[in-house]
C-alpha cells in the first residue's frame, strides 16, 4: 500500500529526527510522577510536536486523509488505541511502528497530552449541509443509541471517543470497518452497535457527525 | 409489534406498569446492592457520567501502591491484602496440583498467566496472543483453556511453564462471535461444564446458544444442562446436593433498575431459565414475552441487583473462615456499565434448602465517587482456606483471610 508505506517512511524519519531531542528531554524527566508532572507534560508536548504533529496536526486537527484529528480526544480513549497499536491488534503499519517503541509511561504521557488539545470547531464548510441528510443522520444516531455512549453532543468521555466533527472520510471508514469486524475495538461495543446497520446508513452517520451543529466546543476531557 | 387500539393499549400499559412496580418492590426488598443504589439518590450532575458504555479494563494495571486494597471493608475478623499486582486483565483463577495459580484474561490481555504461590508473584505469560482466553480449569495435570471458538488442553502444564507447547484441541466448534462468547469452565465427575451465551442483548437463541452444556473430556457426548441462560460467567456445584448453581446476567436497556441479575440452581434435567421470554422470574419480556407465562420457567433462587454483572462464584469448602461460611457461595458482582450509578462488591449467599438463597454483601469498597477502583471477577480458595479474588479492572489479585493468618 503506497500511502501506508509513505506514511510509515515519514513517521520513521520523524522518529529518527525526534530521538536526539527526546534523549535530551529525558535527562530531565524522572520516572516518579508527581513533582515532575509539569516537566513530563512539557516532554510529551515536545515529543508530540516532533513525532505526531506532521500527520495529526500541531493543534490536533488532521488535514490528511486516513488520519484522524485528535483535538479534544479523551486520554482514556487515546491510551486504549495506543495500546491496541502497540499490541499490533489494530492494523496500521505507521501507528504500530510508532507505538511499539512506547513504554507504559509513554502511553500515559502521550494520551494525557492529547487530552490537553482543545476540541476545535469544525472547519468552515463550502456549502451548508444537506438538511434532509442531516435529519436522517440525527434519526439514525438516536435509533442506534449512538448518543447513549457518545452523548447528545457526541463528545464522548472517558473510554468513549469524541466523534463530533471528526473527518468525515475517517468516520466513514471506521464505521464500515467496525461493521465488517476489520477494526477491532477495545471493547465489543462498536461491533455490536453497527454490526447490523446498512452501509449506506453508516455513510449518512459519518456525514452527520462530521457536520454536527453544536454550541461552542468544550475543552478536551479526562 | 401489533398495534393496539387506544383504550386497550392504556389498560395494557397500566397492568404492565403495576406489575413492574410490584416486581421492582419485591426485587429490592429481597436484594439491595451494597453500594447506595441509583434509585435512592439523584443522578450525578456531570453529564459525562450518564454516557453509558462498557467499561473496559485499563490497558495498564494499577500500580501496587495505588490499589484500593486498604479501602476494602469486610466483616469483623477478616482481612484482605494484595496477593499479586501487575496482572493485566486478571479474570478466572484456577490452581494446579503443584500450587501454580493460573489466571485467564478477556478483552485486553489475550493471555493466560501462571503465578507461583511463593516468591515475588510476578505473572508469567504461558499462553499469548489468544483472543478470549477466558475459560480455564485444571484437572489431572492438565490446563484446560476455552476460547470463544475452541476448547484446548495443555498436558503436564506445571512442568512445562517455560514451554507449554501446542495444546491438544478437544473441541473446535464453539460458535465464536463477540457477544457473550467468553467461557467459564468447571470439571466434575470427568465431565467438562461450559456455557454459550446469547449472541445479542435480546434475541431468540438457537440450540447452540443461551445454554449451559457439558461434554466428556475428549469433546464427545455434548449434553444440554440448562436452557434460557442469557450469559453465565460463573457456576459451581453445591457440595451438599451436587446441584449446579450459576449466576446469569440479565438483559440491557429495559430500565436502570430492571431486570436483576439472577442466581439460579439446576435441580433437574431440561430446565429453562426464562431468557428471552421471562426475566428474573417475574417480568415477561416486552418483545418476546407475548403469549408466554413466567410460571413456565425456572425461578431464580435469588436476585443479585440490576446490571450487577454477577460473574465468578465458588462454594467455600475451606477450614479457615468461620463455620457459618462453609457451604456458602461467594459471588463476584463486577458492576454495571449500563447504569448511571455504579456498584460492585463480593457477595456471599447461602442455599436455603428450598431452592432459594439468602444473599448478603461480604466485601465492599470497589466503587468511590461513582468510579470503579476495582471490579471483582473470580475466586480461588487456597489449601490454607484463604481465598484469592481476581480484579480485571485494577489488574490485581487479592487474598482474603480470617483470624490473623
Amino acid at each position: 500500500m503506497t500511502r501506508h508505506m509513505a506514511m510509515a517512511a515519514t513517521v520513521a524519519m520523524l522518529w529518527a529526527l525526534a530521538l536526539p531531542a527526546f534523549a535530551q528531554a529525558t535527562k530531565g524527566a524522572q520516572p516518579k510522577a508527581a513533582p515532575a508532572a509539569a516537566s513530563s507534560a512539557k516532554v510529551y508536548a515536545e515529543r508530540y510536536a516532533a513525532l505526531c504533529a506532521a500527520c495529526h496536526g500541531a493543534d490536533g486537527r488532521s488535514e490528511m486523509q486516513g488520519v484522524p484529528s485528535l483535538a479534544g480526544q479523551h486520554s482514556f480513549y487515546a491510551i486504549t488505541q495506543l495500546f491496541l497499536f502497540r499490541e499490533g491488534r489494530r492494523a496500521n503499519e505507521a501507528m504500530t511502528a510508532v507505538a511499539r517503541t512506547m513504554k507504559d509511561e509513554d502511553l500515559r504521557g502521550f494520551s494525557d497530552f492529547i487530552a490537553t488539545l482543545p476540541a476545535l470547531a469544525p472547519a468552515a464548510a463550502a456549502a451548508p449541509p444537506d438538511a434532509a441528510r442531516m435529519a436522517r443522520g440525527q434519526a439514525l444516531a438516536q435509533e442506534n443509541r449512538c448518543v447513549i455512549c457518545h452523548g447528545a453532543d457526541l463528545s464522548g468521555g472517558q473510554q468513549v471517543p469524541r466523534i463530533a466533527h471528526q473527518r468525515e472520510e475517517y468516520l466513514a471508514l471506521t464505521l464500515q470497518e467496525f461493521r465488517t469486524g476489520k477494526r477491532p475495538g477495545y471493547t465489543q461495543a462498536m461491533g455490536e452497535a453497527v454490526g447490523r446497520m446498512a452501509p449506506e446508513d453508516l455513510d449518512t452517520l459519518a456525514y452527520y457527525v462530521a457536520r454536527l451543529p453544536t454550541a461552542p466546543p468544550r475543552p478536551g476531557g479526562k | 409489534m401489533a398495534r393496539l387500539r387506544p383504550h386497550s393499549m392504556s389498560a395494557v400499559l397500566a397492568t404492565l406498569a403495576t406489575s413492574l412496580l410490584l416486581a421492582a418492590g419485591a426485587a429490592w426488598a429481597q436484594q439491595p446492592p451494597t453500594e447506595e443504589p441509583g434509585w435512592a439518590k439523584g443522578r450525578p450532575k456531570n453529564d459525562a457520567a450518564t454516557r453509558l458504555a462498557p467499561v473496559p479494563s485499563f490497558p495498564i494495571p494499577t500500580a501496587a501502591d495505588q490499589l484500593p486494597t486498604a479501602r476494602f471493608k469486610l466483616p469483623p475478623g477478616f482481612k484482605v491484602e494484595t496477593w499479586a499486582s501487575g496482572v493485566l486483565d486478571a479474570r478466572s483463577l484456577r490452581q494446579g496440583a503443584k500450587g501454580t495459580v493460573f489466571v485467564s484474561t478477556l478483552f485486553v490481555g489475550n493471555k493466560v498467566y501462571a503465578i507461583a504461590e511463593k516468591g515475588d508473584r510476578k505473572p508469567k505469560t504461558i499462553v499469548d496472543k489468544t483472543e478470549f482466553a477466558t475459560g480455564i480449569e485444571f484437572h489431572k495435570g492438565a490446563l484446560y483453556l476455552a476460547t470463544h471458538k475452541q476448547i484446548q488442553r495443555y498436558d503436564g502444564i506445571e512442568d512445562k511453564l517455560d514451554n507449554p507447547g501446542q495444546p491438544a484441541v478437544i473441541y473446535d466448534k464453539l460458535p465464536g462471535g463477540q457477544d457473550h462468547s467468553w467461557r467459564y469452565l468447571r470439571i466434575r465427575d470427568e465431565k467438562l461444564y461450559y456455557a454459550v451465551g446469547a449472541p445479542c442483548n435480546l434475541c431468540e437463541p438457537d440450540d447452540a446458544h443461551a445454554r449451559i452444556f457439558r461434554m466428556n473430556l475428549d469433546g464427545s457426548g455434548i449434553e444440554t444442562i440448562a436452557r434460557g441462560v442469557r450469559n453465565t460467567v460463573g457456576f459451581d456445584f453445591d457440595p451438599k446436593t451436587g446441584n449446579l448453581w450459576f449466576t446469569d446476567n440479565g438483559r440491557d436497556w429495559l430500565s436502570e433498575d430492571l431486570p436483576n441479575d439472577e442466581l439460579n440452581v439446576v435441580t433437574k434435567a431440561d430446565q429453562h431459565f426464562g431468557y428471552p421470554y421471562c426475566h428474573q422470574g417475574n417480568i415477561l419480556d416486552s418483545e418476546f414475552g407475548w403469549g408466554k407465562s413466567c410460571a413456565d420457567y425456572a425461578e431464580p433462587a435469588a436476585l443479585l441487583g440490576p446490571h450487577a454483572a454477577a460473574l465468578g462464584m465458588t462454594f467455600y469448602q475451606g477450614k479457615m473462615f468461620p463455620a457459618k461460611y462453609r457451604g456458602a457461595m461467594f459471588i463476584a458482582r463486577h458492576g454495571p456499565w449500563n447504569r448511571t450509578t455504579r456498584y460492585a462488591d463480593i457477595a456471599v449467599a447461602w442455599p436455603d434448602g428450598k431452592g432459594g438463597a439468602k444473599v448478603e454483601p461480604f466485601m465492599t469498597g470497589f466503587v468511590d465517587n461513582n468510579t470503579y477502583l476495582g471490579r471483582p471477577v473470580d475466586f480461588l480458595v487456597l489449601k490454607d482456606g484463604s481465598m484469592l479474588v481476581s480484579d480485571d479492572h485494577a489488574g490485581a489479585i487479592y487474598r482474603i483471610s480470617y483470624g490473623g493468618k
